[in-house]
Parts: C-alpha cells; sequence; structure tokens
C-alpha cells in the first residue's frame, strides 16, 4: 500500500485526469447547450494530432505551438459544421424535438468520412514525432518534458475554459442556454449565436487536446474512438452539461484509473472505471454535481 | 453514312484501346484484402506497402517469371475488409469467382488467416501466408495455406530464455497486454523461465486501451529484476517507452516486444532506443539471404526514406518471394504451386526457407536489438549481426 503515497502516481492520476477533463469539456458543451451527441468527438483529438504532426514535420514548431492552429482550424470546422448542418436543424421545432437520437447517427457518418479522409489523404500508417522528451525533476517526481506540459498547459486551459464559461457574460448565456432553451430565448439570450460558438469553442477545445495528445501516443487516423467513450462517461459522471462537474469527474476518473489498478491491477481498469460509472448512473443518474433533470 | 461509320470506327477503336491494358491475358492478376479502415487499419500499410514493393521490383524486371516461359506483369486486384474477418471471407470468395483473380496473397492478421482458410481451400487457391502467428495455426490441415513466420509463441519463448540465460539474468519481470498473441506468448515464456531457473519477480496482464503503466512500472522498480520484459503493442510500447524512463527502470536487459522494429517509433524515440531488444529476425544487412539490401533500397525509394517495419514488411515480402520462385517453377497452375511450396527450397530475404508441414521449418524465432540508431540481429547468435549488449541509462 507504500505505492499510494507515491508521487509519482500522484502526477500520472493528475496528467490522465486532466487530459480526461479538457477532453470532455467540448464534448459537454456542445451537448449541454445544442442536447448533440457527438460520437465524431475523438476524430477532432486526431485531427487535431494530425495538425501538431504536420506542423511540427514541415516547419519544426512544437505542440505548445501548434495547438493554437489546431484549436483556430478545429473550430473553424465547428463553425462550419453549424453554418452548413446545425442552425437549420436547430431552428425547425419539429427535427428539434428529434435532433439528440438523430445527431448521433449524423456524427457516426462524419466520424466515418473524416476517418476516410484521412486516410485517404495520410493513410493509415502510424505517426509519431520526438518533443520534449528529456526528464524533468521536480523533488520525486519525474516526467518527460511532454507530459509535464500537457499536465500544465491542459490544467490551465480547462480551469480557465471553465472559469470563463462560468462568470464571463458569454459563458453565463451559455450556461442559460444549457439549463433551458426556451426560457434563455425569452430573456433576450441570442440562442443562434451561443450555439454558434458553443460548437466552435468545443470544437476548438477539443483539437487543442489532440495536439497536446500528440506526443504521448501514436498517431492515427482510429485514434479518437477511446477518447470519444471516455469523455462521454466523463460528461455522464459529471452531470451532463455540468461543466464544472465535467471537470471534476475527469479528474476523478484519472485518479481511480492510476490508484485503482495501482491497488487491484491493471486488468481490473475496466471493471473499475465502468463500475463506478454504472453506480453513479444507479444511484446518482444526474451524474455527480447535476441538480436534477436538465431542462431543455 | 460515311461520317456515322467513320465515327463509330472510331469509337470501338477508342474503346479497344482503353480496354487493351485491362485485359488480363498480359498481366498476372493477384489478389487480397487489406484493413484501410477500422481498427487494425494502422497496422496495413506495413503490409500492403511490402506489397507495393515486390510488385514494382518484379514489373521493372519485366513481371513474373511464368515457368521459364516468358514473364507477366503483376495487377494487384484489392479491397478494404475494415478489419473485419467477415469481409474478408466476402472479398476473397469475390476475388476468387466474380474479378476471376490468377491468384490471391495473404490478408493482414491471424484472425483473417484463419476466416478464409475455408476459401480458399474449397477453391484450391494456394496462400502464402504472413503477419499471422499463433501456435494454433499449426493445426490447419497442410493443403493450400502455409506461414512464413518465423515467430510463433513457444519458439519464442524458447529463444528468450536462451538469450537471457546467455545473459546471466536470473529474475526477471513481466507485463504482457490481453490481446492473443501477448498472451499466449506467456503461456510459454513462464514454464520455460521455471525451468532455466529464472525467477519472475513481478506479473502483470493489462488491457489494450490501457492508459497509464506508473503503478506497474513501480513495482517493478522496487522488484529490482535482472531484466524487464514487455510482451506490448505500438501504443502501450510507447507508453513503456516514456514511463520507463521517468520511473527510473535501470535493468540491463529490456524487451519491447512491438513497436521498436517500426519506423515511426524510431522517430519518437531515437537514442532512447539504443539497447532496446525487439522481436524481429531481419536486418538489411543480414548475411545469407537473398536480396534483403535490394529490398531495403527499393522501399526507401518509394516510400520517400521510410524504413520498412522490420517485422510486418519482411515477413509479408518473403511471402511474396516464397510465390515468386514457386511460379517462377511451375508457372500459374495452382496445383503445380501447391506441391512446388511444398517441396521446394526458397531463398528470401529471412534466408533459406523450407516447409513442413503448415510451418516455415528453417528460420528460428529471434530478437533484434537498437545499437546507435541502427537495427542488428541479436539472437540466435549463429544468425546474430551483433552481439546484445546491456540497456545502458536512458538520455536525460
Amino acid at each position: 500500500m507504500d505505492i499510494l503515497l507515491s508521487p509519482q502516481l500522484l502526477a500520472a492520476a493528475l496528467i490522465t485526469g486532466v487530459l480526461y477533463a479538457l477532453i470532455s469539456l467540448g464534448l459537454n458543451l456542445i451537448y449541454g447547450t445544442m442536447r448533440l451527441l457527438n460520437v465524431a468527438h475523438g476524430d477532432l483529438v486526431m485531427i487535431g494530432a494530425y495538425i501538431a504532426f504536420i506542423v511540427f514535420s514541415l516547419f519544426n514548431v512544437g505542440p505548445l505551438i501548434s495547438m493554437v492552429g489546431a484549436a483556430i482550424i478545429c473550430g473553424g470546422l465547428g463553425w462550419l459544421a453549424y453554418k452548413s448542418i446545425f442552425q437549420n436543424l436547430l431552428s425547425n421545432s419539429e427535427i428539434l424535438a428529434r435532433l439528440e437520437e438523430n445527431s448521433l447517427l449524423l456524427f457516426f457518418g462524419i466520424s466515418v468520412v473524416v476517418q476516410n479522409l484521412v486516410i485517404l489523404f495520410f493513410t493509415a500508417d502510424r505517426q509519431g514525432y520526438e518533443y520534449l522528451s528529456a526528464i524533468v525533476e521536480i523533488g520525486d517526481v519525474r516526467l518527460t518534458g511532454a507530459r509535464l506540459a500537457v499536465l500544465i498547459v491542459g490544467s490551465l486551459i480547462s480551469i480557465a475554459a471553465v472559469l470563463y464559461l462560468r462568470f464571463s457574460l458569454f459563458g453565463l448565456a451559455m450556461n442559460a442556454l444549457i439549463q433551458n432553451r426556451d426560457a434563455s430565448a425569452v430573456v433576450g439570450i441570442n440562442v443562434d449565436r451561443v450555439q454558434m460558438f458553443s460548437l466552435i469553442i468545443g470544437f476548438g477545445i477539443t483539437g487543442l487536446a489532440g495536439a497536446l495528445i500528440s506526443v504521448l501516443e501514436p498517431i492515427t487516423p482510429v485514434m479518437g474512438f477511446p477518447y470519444t467513450m471516455s469523455a462521454f462517461v466523463v460528461i455522464i459522471l459529471g452531470g451532463l452539461g455540468n461543466l464544472w462537474g465535467g471537470f471534476l469527474a475527469g479528474l476523478l476518473l484519472g485518479f481511480l484509473e492510476i490508484f485503482g489498478v495501482a491497488v487491484t491491477g491493471p486488468e481490473w481498469r475496466s471493471v473499475l472505471v465502468y463500475g463506478i460509472f454504472i453506480g453513479i448512473l444507479i444511484f446518482r443518474p444526474q451524474g455527480l454535481l447535476g441538480r436534477g433533470r436538465v431542462a431543455r | 453514312m460515311l461520317k456515322r461509320l467513320l465515327t463509330a470506327s472510331l469509337a470501338l477503336i477508342g474503346m479497344f484501346g482503353l480496354l487493351g491494358p485491362v485485359q488480363a491475358a498480359d498481366t498476372v492478376k493477384i489478389g487480397f484484402s487489406i484493413p484501410k479502415t477500422g481498427l487494425f487499419a494502422p497496422a496495413g500499410p506495413s503490409q500492403l506497402n511490402a506489397y507495393l514493393v515486390w510488385q514494382k521490383m518484379v514489373n521493372d524486371k519485366g513481371g513474373l517469371d511464368i515457368g521459364g516461359k516468358g514473364r507477366r506483369k503483376i495487377e494487384f486486384v484489392q479491397y478494404d475488409d475494415k478489419s473485419d474477418p467477415a469481409q474478408a471471407v466476402k472479398i476473397y470468395e469475390k476475388l476468387i469467382t466474380s474479378d476471376k483473380v490468377d491468384l490471391v496473397m495473404a490478408p493482414w492478421g491471424t484472425q483473417h488467416h484463419f476466416a478464409i482458410a475455408p476459401v480458399v481451400e474449397r477453391h484450391k487457391f494456394p496462400l502464402i501466408g504472413n503477419t499471422a502467428a499463433s501456435v494454433a495455426l499449426r493445426k490447419v490441415k497442410p493443403g493450400y495455406l502455409w506461414f512464413t513466420t518465423p515467430m510463433m509463441p513457444d519458439n519464442l519463448a524458447k529463444e528468450m530464455t536462451a538469450m537471457l540465460k546467455s545473459r546471466g539474468v536470473k529474475s526477471v519481470a513481466i507485463m504482457y497486454n490481453l490481446l492473443q498473441f501477448a498472451s499466449e506468448n506467456i503461456q510459454f515464456l513462464k514454464p520455460a523461465l521455471a525451468k532455466a531457473g529464472i525467477a519472475v519477480k513481478f506479473e502483470a496482464k493489462y488491457p489494450p486501451d490501457i492508459k497509464d503503466m506508473t503503478g506497474m512500472l513501480t513495482k517493478i522498480k522496487g522488484a529490482n529484476p535482472d531484466a524487464v520484459l514487455v510482451h506490448s503493442y505500438p501504443g502501450d510500447s510507447i507508453l513503456y517507452m516514456n514511463q520507463a524512463r521517468e520511473v527510473g527502470i535501470n535493468a540491463k536487459t529490456q524487451y519491447v516486444m512491438v513497436g521498436p522494429a517500426i519506423g515511426f517509433f524510431r522517430g519518437m524515440f531515437k537514442s532512447n532506443l539504443d539497447g532496446i531488444v525487439t522481436m524481429a529476425a531481419w536486418t538489411p544487412g543480414l548475411k545469407n539471404t537473398t536480396g534483403s539490401q535490394e529490398f531495403y533500397n527499393a522501399y526507401k525509394a518509394m516510400f520517400k526514406g521510410h524504413e520498412p517495419d522490420y517485422l510486418d514488411s519482411v515477413e509479408v515480402f518473403v511471402s511474396a518471394q516464397i510465390l515468386e520462385q514457386a511460379i517462377a517453377k511451375v508457372g500459374l497452375n495452382r496445383e503445380k504451386i501447391r506441391q512446388a511450396v511444398n517441396s521446394m527450397t526458397f531463398d528470401t530475404i529471412y534466408g533459406k526457407i523450407k516447409f513442413n508441414g503448415v510451418q516455415n521449418s528453417v528460420t528460428p524465432a529471434g530478437f533484434a536489438q537498437i545499437q546507435k540508431g541502427k537495427i542488428e540481429v541479436v539472437w540466435p547468435k549463429q544468425r546474430a549481426t551483433s552481439a546484445v549488449v546491456d540497456k545502458g541509462a536512458w538520455a536525460k
């Protein structure tokens, strides 16, 4: 049990948790404001990773800079998706009533198209690059520079995004939309604009997370799916549409995975993660920080 | 009227002109499925690229030698099996019955080989397998399917134990992915280690989607074994490489099963890979082989300086060389090809190969080590291009 006191394990849990929190943020935002079940979410991680890889290969510029480009490009894709697909669908009350279920199929189709396009342009070959590989020692903790960067940048961006969305005027408008769409329109919130920016910010943050992840694992067109799964677990744990809850749930999942596995063994990982997930669904279906059913 | 006739004639000539190159009479049509999408898509290029290199090398010298009666160029017919064995079955049926290919080559992975075995048997199409490794393959009835891989788990266990003994290793830590091939390796490795008196100080299995190994590695550091044996695939191999450095695993022998032999992996870790042992039995400089350097050069020329995967691409090219030599001996008669594969000795980039039943009975399972950025075959000793050395300290 001494292992539970290991600062190395604490750092690993923080890195895993922060990544989960960062990746789930965009999914939560999009689901919260528009009730869109984006099963192509992980593919945005993949696009962000490819952008970082290409920028590094062509210009020798690392992901700490190219993540800005990844965020802008993925945000642009969010804008494009909103203008070309979702703006019309969300403005039609009949379609809107069925959009939550239908969006799942729609995004599944988008996921297949995106993956195939990436395979077409880059092949399915695994890619990777070396970046900030030197070990940094902080007390008893030793981390590669890349993992430390992921921890710091991921934490800052997650916290900044959650605080912005909680306290800024625009963030409050998003929160209002998350709580009650119809009432938001009544009190003068420009629902169309808030929805569009939710998609842009949601896609952008996820693309940025992808750029950070590009230094941690092989970059492939199919790398996104596990992140889609993790992000769904996190936002359901934290309470659908609850951004702060999602952030805490991401950290909780990271700690559960690292410390739980250290105590029980790695083969128990799925049992632990999904066991807790099912337990929360049974005993607290609104999520850890959810306050009852979120109304549209 | 004359004008119409002229137009129609020109159209007909044009049609024949267009159809001409597609007609199969002067090419050998070879079909296969490949995972271009789905779970195994990242593994597909190692196989497809080697097929394409072989096609180019053969076509550049005028085509396949058809039993000494002239040459015909290779034309590939390939479909995406979406990483689904059931889809591969349909594809091989289509290739044989609808596309009327002359021959077929292997799909990717053990599961796909098992799935299509009944199809090639039923249609009597010889198929030289590659990228498939499991002791269960030996249960396949000898007929139209053969397996080139030397990396059978029982042979690997035997050679691994011998290599560890030769290095004076007294204790090991074992980590392994729950996927079939890795698990099967452990099934044979543990008894072999016990027989050799090598203690297993730590053992852990983990799921394929593992995201962190810090807990396991911290325990391994505490156990302080002489060797760490990680039976991993590229994704988890990357986790090991990053986190073993962080935790400070300093065993003199560190084995990372799949990953270090693939080009992208070496690009990610560069000098930190020095001293890592991996599963591979080939290098361009391997002696007593046929066409190794040519294959290496052709691959690099075709794929913008990228190196072949020293494991999968090599095995794929070996299977192509075997098919090429069988055709050169007996032509395109499939029954004669089957007899030739059963009886001939082939000159390949693995060296001489002969089949005993369905299995390559000559090439031994072996290991390579990254030494100063180059992959060297280090085991077994009779094939080694360099002696196995201690894993030095990780780069800072």
